[in-house]
């Protein structure tokens, strides 16, 4: 049973790399007082851009970094229409979401099946062999231990730097950057375009770490569970590596029974991840709605 | 600099077309030739003649067979539209209306396995109108009694929707003298929506813009109406009124859930007749669209809904006239929306 | 609520005078002598994309080789087809612009392509894959090959091969397509090694890689060694396997490159023969009455099966190989499901001397002893 356990966090880590990138993304743009259900859009985008550049380049780094390029494009795309042009931003991400998947459905079909270098899991001297956590933590590809500096570095940067500061003044008090002579639109539009690039890191990690393929629409809805993820995580960084990995584990569930024959229904095992998060959500209940950014709950209530 | 939603909430929306006709139609035939122009350039660069494609393509939504198809793929998502824009008039996001046509047709079809004859139809609309509701009723429930906001959980409700409907269609409701698919038995004659005089169409598209005129007359000449756009503007404001805001919230959803229920059960009874696993084609997600689309104005969102069905069917010839990727129809849809999203609304300036 | 009511009882009105919704049920008008005579055109709708690397993918082959055959014919294709109305109305856009022979291609179609042929009798409308279970329609008809005789002999090369004694099975959703090869799978793995388990995993997706791998990985971490799967993108199970050093059984096509040393053998599509025959056939005026009128169902036992058995990898040794030949040549009179065949619980579902025909296997609906994993109880 213990060893199940180890699986399940395994699995959970692996799994929820990609949708702690995307839920990291997602917590830049909020935080900055926009939300962008494109992140779907981005991860894909990222997958393709990561997959195919990795396949040209014979470098999964290259890769990775079209990943990034290529989901704060289209996160661009997300932020013109909302900061400039003052679209709706749910109408507008959704549309971007079918933009993306559009755009990498035409343009991904040539590297189906393509074969492509990728991240494999590389043991970390030392903490591997720790009971548990080596195993769980620290036999991953190295795009996931990145991620593990991700939130902590989120964390502190918008907590103690100037430009945290910025950016989240942006999305509690715009008019006081107005005062001091910063344009808000241009704070939260970087906002959404880095968040866009974080969600292309976390597409690339999916393809060219976790499954080492790319076909379209592979991100499967992942993108839209770290916009959910953000606000069960009240906005904070450490809280969405928390979330994204109790997700991972909710979706690491159902292979790690399965495997062992253990058996329980495969539906209701489908629907789990979201029901505890919805769970979780009516838990925190009020505590998610005070938490939110100023500029945020407007588009929210 | 703030979110957009202030303005357009606040003021009835139905005030603001009438500012200026000639600069709206300018603004829009503008955007739209942006988006053409750009889906053009993509088109070049898959080795594809624009003219010729996007020709073949308008000229294949004129056939009768296609304006039946227009027609037919219109109706539901006339109804989950209808399911935007009520609860958006009170100021709640409705992001689960594919989830609330997936129930809305799992109950339909529910009925159906149990009542038959004359009472069955009715029955099955009704049932599937409170399941909608019931599916909706979760997220506004959330909303009202801790606080949490309904776009999320709609959103991840849609999942779980899909998830019941998979559940029931692979176990129990499997129709046992099929073929092993995953589908519950098809409906009998009398539990199906009848067609409209000699053509394809079935009722549905009757009850869709019966609906959408309903839920026009109610937001604009009801008191009911009335009060939802001013919980909608100023939720607090409204309480301070002693307006029942948390009733008004739960009543908009409820009904936007049975209305997309009711979606999700004339595209059943309609044209499917089987629960199967790949019912809805994003029928909700692209009725959100459309009601946006609309800025969430009841009649100007049925045009959307036809528009966006038109958009569908005619994007079939992009793939069996000029052999392109099925994909491109949504890149096609995906442009025009940021068009009309971005580009065609009167703004102050900021 | 009230409204609600209202709402309801308002819309039911105007219900009353119009025509009953008989679509797709009934073969209205004249039936034709001859449907699919004298086409100038073939329609091919596929529910994903036509290059998966897989499923789809084979079926475009396919749909190409008709063209090649038939410089004359026009081929037209559709793919991303769902598996509800929108196949009807994409068949009928084919149908308007000339093709009088449609294939639809993939298990869901069959209801839109049954509704097709009722509206259009002078229309040849072949499914691949599903059961007519009524009266089979004069124009319409159903193909497929023998999916799981091929698995079966997979089956064998990875009882052959595994260390373990734990076989592993990635699928999508227990479809009876799916059931029949897990269990043909295990049959096979057992007639050589009668130790030998399957342990089936389910991603509740014909395509989600990510899925995939976490099935895959559990797997290998259970010490399963040989892994094969059931979906419609193949690459990420396969990479996985390889990577981990065990040994992949193929499933659609020739997947030998990205998995150089641990691929055993596979099964995989050889549709342009038979849709040639069918196109054939129609073109001829001959389809009515034809075998392909009807559940054409084709395997070793009755000849050249579409679906083949892939080469083998460089660790299938002789005596692997000649188990696999004998097996093979068993199947021209024999079944892989021929009897005795016990389900999990013990229950014999098909008695011992008992060779059952395509139909029964293709309505199986409960995994053979030896097969790790729950089906849904329907």
């Amino acid at each position: 049973m213990s060893d199940l356990v180890v699986d399940v966090l395994t699995g959970a880590v692996r799994g929820g790399t990609a949708i702690m990138f995307a839920a990291l993304g997602e917590t830049l743009a909020e935080r900055a007082g926009v939300v962008n259900l494109g992140t779907e859009g981005s991860m894909l985008v990222g997958a393709l851009a990561g997959y195919a550049v990795a396949a040209e380049t014979g470098t999964p780094w290259a890769g990775l970094a079209a990943g990034l390029v290529a989901g704060g494009l289209l996160a661009l795309v997300h932020a013109v229409m909302v900061v400039w042009r003052r679209a709706d931003q749910f109408a507008t991400g959704l549309t971007v979401m079918f933009l993306g998947l559009g755009l990498t459905s035409l343009f991904g079909a040539a590297y189906v099946g393509r074969a492509a270098p990728g991240f494999d899991p590389v043991a970390v001297p030392l903490l591997s062999d720790l009971p548990v956590l080596g195993e769980v933590l620290f036999h991953h590809d190295p795009v996931t231990y990145l991620s593990f500096a991700a939130a902590p570095l989120m964390w502190w940067w918008l907590r103690g730097t100037r430009g945290g500061l910025l950016l989240r003044t942006a999305g509690e008090r715009a008019d006081v950057l107005h005062v001091h002579g910063y344009r808000p639109g241009l704070i939260r539009g970087a906002a959404v375009v880095a968040g866009g690039a974080l969600a292309g890191v976390g597409g690339a990690q999916l393809a060219t770490a976790y499954a080492h393929a790319w076909f379209e629409g592979m991100t499967a809805g992942r993108g839209f569970i770290a916009v959910a993820l953000v606000i069960f995580a009240v906005w904070r960084p450490l809280w969405v590596m928390a979330g994204s990995y109790l997700f991972g584990a909710a979706l690491a569930l159902a292979p790690a029974l399965q495997a062992r024959g253990l058996s329980l229904n495969q539906f209701a095992l489908d629907a789990l991840p979201f029901l505890i998060t919805l769970a979780i959500l009516a838990i925190l209940g009020r505590r998610t709605l005070r938490a939110a950014p100023e500029e945020l709950r407007r588009v929210f209530t | 600099m703030t979110t957009q939603l202030t303005p357009d909430r606040v003021a009835s929306p139905l005030l603001a077309p009438k500012s200026g006709f000639g600069p709206a139609l300018a603004r829009w035939v503008g955007a739209l030739a942006g988006a053409i122009a750009i889906f053009s350039i993509l088109l070049l660069t898959k080795g594809a003649d624009p003219i010729a494609t996007l020709v073949d393509m308008v000229v294949s939504t004129t056939t009768g067979a296609s304006i039946e198809q227009i027609v037919i793929k219109a109706a539901p998502l006339v109804l989950a539209a209808m399911a935007v824009v009520l609860p958006a008039r009170a100021g709640l996001a409705n992001v689960g209306g594919e989830g609330q046509v997936i129930i809305g047709a799992v109950a339909g079809a529910g009925v159906g396995l149990v009542v038959s004859g004359p009472a069955a139809l009715p029955l099955m609309l009704i049932g599937g109108a409170l399941g909608g509701a019931l599916w909706a009723g979760l997220a506004v429930a959330l909303r009202v009694t801790v606080g949490v906001n309904e776009a999320v959980t709609t959103l991840l409700l849609n999942y779980v929707a899909l998830d019941v409907m998979l559940y029931l269609i692979y176990e129990p409701w499997k129709d046992a003298n099929g073929s092993g698919q995953p589908a519950t038995p098809p409906l009998a004659i009398e539990q199906r929506l009848p067609l409209v005089g000699g053509t394809a169409v079935h009722m549905g598209i009757v009850l869709a813009l019966v609906a959408a005129a309903a839920v026009w007359l109610t937001l604009r000449h009801t008191s009911f109406g009335f009060r939802l756009s001013v919980v909608g503007g100023n939720p607090e404001a409204a309480r301070r009124a002693g307006l029942p805001v948390a009733r008004l919230l739960v009543t908009a959803m409820l009904l936007g859930g049975a209305l997309a229920g009711l979606a999700g059960v004339i595209h059943l009874a309609g044209i499917e007749f089987k629960l199967r696993p790949g019912l809805t084609t994003n029928i909700g997600y692209i009725a959100f669209l459309a009601a946006w689309l609309a800025r969430h104005n009841p009649l100007p969102a049925v045009a959307a809904a036809f528009m966006l069905a038109a958009i569908t069917v005619g994007g079939d010839s992009l793939q069996l006239d000029s052999g392109l990727p099925a994909a491109t129809v949504n890149v096609l849809m995906a442009l025009i929306l940021l068009a009309v999203l971005g580009w065609t609304a009167k703004r102050s300036t900021s | 609520m009230r409204k609600l009511a209202a709402l309801a009882a308002l819309l039911t009105v105007p219900l009353i005078a119009c025509s009953a919704n008989t679509t797709g049920t009934a073969t209205t008008g004249t039936t034709s002598a001859s449907p699919g005579k004298d086409s100038t055109a073939v329609g091919f709708i596929f529910v994903g994309p036509k290059d998966d690397f897989g499923y789809n993918q084979a079926a475009y082959q396919g749909s190409q080789e008709v063209a090649k055959a038939y410089p004359n014919l026009e081929v037209i294709t559709a793919e991303n087809v769902p598996e509800d109305d929108n196949a009807a109305r994409v068949m009928n856009s084919m149908i308007a612009k000339g093709a009088k022979i449609i294939f639809a291609t993939s298990y869901g179609h069959l209801d839109a392509a049954l509704k097709v042929a009722a509206e259009h009798p002078d229309v040849a409308v072949v499914q691949q894959g599903n059961l007519i279970t009524t009266a089979v329609p004069k124009n319409a008809g159903t193909f497929f090959g023998t999916v799981y005789e091929p698995v079966y002999l997979a089956g064998i090369a990875a009882g052959k091969a595994t260390k373990s004694g734990k076989l592993g099975y990635v699928y999508a959703f227990p479809i009876t397509q799916t059931i029949d090869n897990i269990n043909a799978f295990e049959l096979g793995a057992q007639s050589v090694n009668p130790a030998a388990q399957t342990f089936a995993v389910s991603t509740s997706s014909w395509c989600d890689p990510a899925k995939q791998a976490e099935a895959a990985a559990n797997l290998l971490k259970q010490g399963v060694d040989v892994i094969t799967q059931h979906q419609d993108c193949t690459a990420t199970v396969i990479k996985a396997t390889e990577a981990a050093g065990a040994f992949t059984v193929g499933y659609h096509a020739d997947a030998s490159a990205i998995a150089p040393k641990g691929w055993l053998t596979g099964s995989q599509w050889n549709w342009g023969p038979l849709y040639t025959d069918i196109v054939k056939t129609a073109l001829g005026g001959g389809f009515t009455g034809s075998k392909y009128n009807d559940n054409f169902r084709v395997g070793y036992r009755t000849g050249e099966n579409p679906f083949v058995q892939s080469p083998y990898g460089p660790l299938v040794d002789a005596e692997t190989k000649a188990a696999i030949e004998k097996a093979r040549d068993l199947l021209k009179t024999s079944s892989p499901f021929a009897g005795p065949v016990t389900d999990q619980e013990g229950k014999v579902r098909i008695p011992a001397g008992t060779v059952p025909d395509y139909t029964t296997i293709e309505k199986i609906d409960y995994f053979v002893a030896g097969v790790v994993g729950t089906l849904p109880k329907s």
